[in-house]
Order: structure tokens, then C-alpha cells, then sequence
């Protein structure tokens, strides 16, 4: 959980009319500059968040350490009229360190944040100066993040580097400074932040590690929560919260099978998510089908559940055991089910509702 | 006199310590933090270049009488050599480390044998009154190296006599 004093510099240049970012580029910077400051301030209580622009007259600090988004947004709104002149980073990130150096709590290690929406020209474009202002940035214990879009984004000039990518690289110290770059396209410029490492360590900080998909969790688990992934349709970085909330009810749903199935069928429910997904699919959907039509009270309810993936795992649970006491030798096979029931998506359970009608 | 001089390590606020320049590997808190001179192999080492900037604050008003400052671990290069040492500048960087005395309270060059065996170095006393954060700002290290190394320091001194060490302080049991 980062402790960090955060500054971001944003472009506030004529080029910042542009509309090739949804609605234009300041409106999507705005967007983005919200994102991460909720994200710095919700990782950790202490953390401080300010905000400057660099073009206009001149660099000019707006906000210094706050932890009230009011006020940053207040900015960003006072600079949405103020949108002229050309982009000055050199001084910008001098006076941005300036600004950190005076924080109250010397707690907190530093971070600039620099949006950049306009071509480089002048000192900004001079690689040995950008170079030495990392050097100094680094010497400072100053890390560096630089965001690069519309104009922003340079055509690399040899062995794929541009100036701000070794500025960028300069001035990292153990993996703490990075450039994401973010081209014109469908994706939001907040949600292609969201998921880049500037915000990976302060989004996954609240995300115990064995929800972590990856991370320490138990075989079983971390196998299981893979298939999960996929299976619930959201990209887990996108929104780690979201699908931490879906792998624990999972788990849950799980533990509650397991504990019902007894121990005949506790081996094989662990296991089935897994293998069922890739093999017999359809097969397994059909069965899992008739389970739900064999009861009119379930059926009724799975089509006027919520829109909530939890809906159809409290729907299957009931239905099942009753089938699984009555045929012992398709124990498995319900068992199967029962998990293909309880991880279908809301679509795939208002589907089902709507074929069985 | 100089008898009644202690480490004061013991009274630095281990959560403001600071260092500019140091790898996040090798910080100056992982040799301080004990509150007793540093004897494990951990060691505080420079990153961009051999300029170092430690922050040493105080819980209390110190003073100091003499500083150690021990690199015996590794190359004799990185030894720190020009040391100057400031007082009660909590908002310090590089650039306002920067002057000549009286602007820093005393400017130190270090000898091989000093660094390497800890020597305590006498400080002119007077100007270390009333200390409530030491700066120790080493501008060379011995043989131009790229990268100081630090594997001990140590302040040595006493507490005024007119702040209380309230830390000691207890509950009364009725």
C-alpha cells in the first residue's frame, strides 16, 4: 500500500480542443485525473493528491496536498475555460517538485503524474536535458509517471525510444516510474489508466492475495479462479473489487456444496468448474436446464431475479440436492451441473428461464 | 566532560527519517531503525550518484557533541570523504545543502581510517545546540566512485535538560 504525495501536471494546451478522444481531450483528462486521485486517495487514508496545469501563461500549481477530490475537481473546472498557450514539462515538473518537497508529512514518498496531450518542442524535446531532469528526479526520490496521448504520443526515432520513454526510464528507481501511452480509440483514457501499472499498486492493495489471480491462493483456488475469469466476462484488472466480490461468493457457493454434497461428493466438486468448462459444456448446460425445470419455484424465480451473478448461485443450491440424494450414481454429474448452474452468467440464467417457459 | 555524551539514537523519530538518494534496496532507516549503532550487514548505499542526504530527526532537543559514520563493508572508494552536516532544516533538498559554512553548521573531511574504523569525529559543539533535526549531507565519497556506501552511523551527544522524555511516562496505577 503505497504512502505516497502524488502532483499531477496536466496539459491544458490548444491542443486540448482536439475531439479525438470521447468528448474531446480535456474532457477525457478531466475524467482520468478524477480516477487517479480517488485511486491514490482510497489506497491509503494519508495520501495527498495536487494538481497544476503547464501551459497557459505559464505553470501554475492549482491545488496543493488535498485529500478533498472538491477541490481538484473545482480545478480541473476553473482550468476547462482557461485552455491556451503551448506546454512547458521542464519547468512544470520543477516547480511540481517544489511543491512536494514542502509536503507536511515527510511520510510520504513522492510522485509526479504528467499528462501529455501536445507535441514536444523546445528543451522538452532535448533527450540529454529531459535525461538530466530525471537524473535529478531520481537523485530527489521523485517518482515519474507520464501519460501519453493524442499529440503527445512521439514516433520513435531509433531502436524504439522516444524522449519521454528514456526520461521515463532515467528516472526509475526499483520499478517505480512508467509511461503509458494511449491511442485514439474505444477505450476510455480513464479506463486504459485503470489498468495500467501507474494505478496497479494502489487499486490491488485492498485485494487480499489469495483473491489475487495468480497470488498465493490455494491450488485449488487459484486453478478454479482462472476459469472464473473468463467465465464471469469481466477483466479482473479492470475491476479487481468486482471480481473479488464474484470469487468469493464462488468460493462460498463452493464450501456451501461441499458441505452439502458430504464427503462422496466434496473431492469431486473442487475439481469440476475446471474440467467441465472446457469438455461438455452444451451437455452440461442441457442437464443443468432439466435440474432448473424440474422445479417450477426455481424456474420462477431465476426469471425474475435481479440482474446480479449472484442470483443464479442462490437459485441452483436448493434444486440440487434433492436430485443428488434420489440418484446416487449421477452424483458426480450433478454435482457437475449444480457448478455450471451456480457460475453461468445473468444472461445465460435469464436464457435459461426464457427456453424453459 | 565528554564522558556524559550518549548515542541519541535511541531519541530519533524513526518515522520521519529521510534519505535523498538512496537505493529503496539499501535505506538509511534499515541501519538506524534499531535506535543503536547498525552491526547487521544491512547498509545504506546512493543511487544516481554518489551524493547522499540524510535526515536524522529528533523526538527531543539534542545535542551534539560527535558523529560517527563507519563504511567498512565495502570498497574504500565509496567511503563517504566531504561531509557537511546541517541543523533543523526539515524541508531540505540538494540545492539548499549546497553552501559554504556558516550556512551549513560544519563541513567534515572524512580520513580513510575514520570511515573505516568509526571514529567518532569531534564537532564543534556550540553550533550543535538545540538540535531537533540533524542533516548529514555527504557531497564525495573517497575514491570517486559512483556509488556511497554507508554501513553505520551513529550521533553521539546528550538531551537538554529542559525537555522531558515523555516516552517514559506511565499510567499511575491508583
Amino acid at each position: 500500500m503505497p504512502l505516497e504525495a502524488t502532483m499531477m501536471i496536466i496539459d491544458n494546451s490548444e491542443f486540448m480542443r482536439n475531439g479525438d478522444y470521447q468528448p474531446t481531450r480535456f474532457d477525457a483528462q478531466s475524467d482520468a485525473v478524477t480516477t487517479v486521485v480517488q485511486t491514490k486517495i482510497d489506497s491509503n487514508p494519508e495520501n495527498t493528491v495536487g494538481i497544476m496545469t503547464m501551459a497557459g501563461k505559464g505553470p501554475e500549481v492549482l491545488v496543493t496536498h488535498t485529500k478533498d477530490i472538491g477541490q481538484i475537481l473545482q480545478a480541473i473546472h476553473t482550468t476547462s475555460s482557461k485552455i491556451g498557450g503551448t506546454i512547458d514539462i521542464p519547468t512544470a515538473i520543477a516547480i511540481a517538485q517544489l511543491a512536494l518537497k514542502h509536503r507536511s508529512n515527510k511520510n510520504l514518498r513522492q510522485r509526479i503524474i504528467v499528462f501529455v496531450a501536445s507535441p514536444l518542442d523546445g528543451p522538452a524535446a532535448d533527450e540529454k536535458g529531459m535525461v538530466k531532469l530525471a537524473k535529478k528526479l531520481k537523485k530527489n526520490n521523485v517518482a515519474i509517471d507520464v501519460v501519453c496521448y493524442g499529440d503527445g504520443i512521439e514516433e520513435p526515432f531509433d531502436e524504439g525510444k522516444t524522449v519521454l520513454k528514456s526520461f521515463v526510464e532515467s528516472a526509475n528507481s526499483g520499478d517505480n516510474s512508467h509511461i503509458v501511452t494511449a491511442a485514439p480509440g474505444n477505450l476510455l483514457l480513464s479506463d486504459v489508466l485503470i489498468s495500467s501499472p501507474i494505478l496497479a499498486g494502489d487499486r490491488s492493495a485492498s485485494i487480499p492475495d489469495d483473491l489475487v489471480p495468480g497470488g498465493a491462493g490455494d491450488g485449488a483456488g487459484a486453478s478454479s479462479s482462472a476459469n472464473n475469469n473468463f467465465e464471469f466476462g469481466v477483466d479482473p484488472s479492470l475491476d479487481p473489487e468486482l471480481a473479488m466480490a464474484l470469487r468469493m461468493s464462488m468460493q462460498e457457493a463452493a464450501a456451501r456444496e461441499a458441505a452439502e454434497a458430504g464427503p462422496a461428493g466434496s473431492s469431486s466438486t473442487a475439481a469440476a468448474p475446471a474440467d467441465a468448462m472446457e469438455s461438455e459444456e452444451d451437455a452440461e448446460l442441457k442437464r443443468a436446464l432439466a435440474l432448473s425445470q424440474q422445479d417450477q419455484d426455481v424456474d420462477m424465480d431465476a426469471g425474475a431475479a435481479p440482474p446480479s451473478t449472484t442470483a443464479p448461485t442462490t437459485v441452483a443450491a436448493p434444486a440440487a440436492p434433492a436430485d443428488a440424494m434420489e440418484e446416487d450414481e449421477e452424483d458426480e454429474d450433478a454435482a457437475i451441473a449444480r457448478a455450471i448452474a451456480m457460475s453461468m452468467e445473468q444472461d445465460n440464467a435469464d436464457a435459461g428461464a426464457g427456453k424453459s417457459k | 566532560m565528554a564522558d556524559d555524551a550518549i548515542s541519541l539514537l535511541e531519541h530519533v523519530d524513526i518515522m520521519q527519517l529521510n534519505c535523498l538518494d538512496e537505493v529503496s534496496e539499501h535505506t538509511l532507516s534499515g541501519i538506524v531503525a534499531q535506535k543503536k549503532i547498525n552491526t547487521t550487514s544491512s547498509y545504506l548505499l546512493s543511487d544516481a550518484d554518489e551524493q547522499l542526504l540524510l535526515t536524522i530527526p529528533f523526538h527531543q532537543t539534542v545535542r551534539v557533541r560527535s558523529i560517527i559514520i563507519r563504511s567498512s563493508g565495502g570498497d574504500i572508494d565509496q567511503a563517504p570523504k566531504r561531509v557537511k552536516l546541517l541543523v533543523n532544516r526539515p524541508a531540505i533538498g540538494f540545492e539548499d545543502a549546497d553552501g559554504e559554512e556558516p550556512e551549513v553548521a560544519q563541513i567534515l573531511d572524512l580520513t580513510e581510517d575514520d570511515v573505516k574504523n568509526g571514529r567518532p569525529i569531534p564537532l564543534r559543539f556550540v553550533r550543535f545546540q538545540g538540535v531537533n533535526s540533524l542533516h548529514i549531507f555527504v557531497v564525495s565519497n573517497q575514491g570517486g566512485a559512483d556509488e556511497t556506501r554507508i554501513d553505520a552511523v551513529d550521533v553521539l551527544g546528550m538531551t537538554q535538560e529542559t525537555t522531558k522524555d515523555l516516552k517514559g511516562l506511565k499510567q499511575q496505577e491508583e
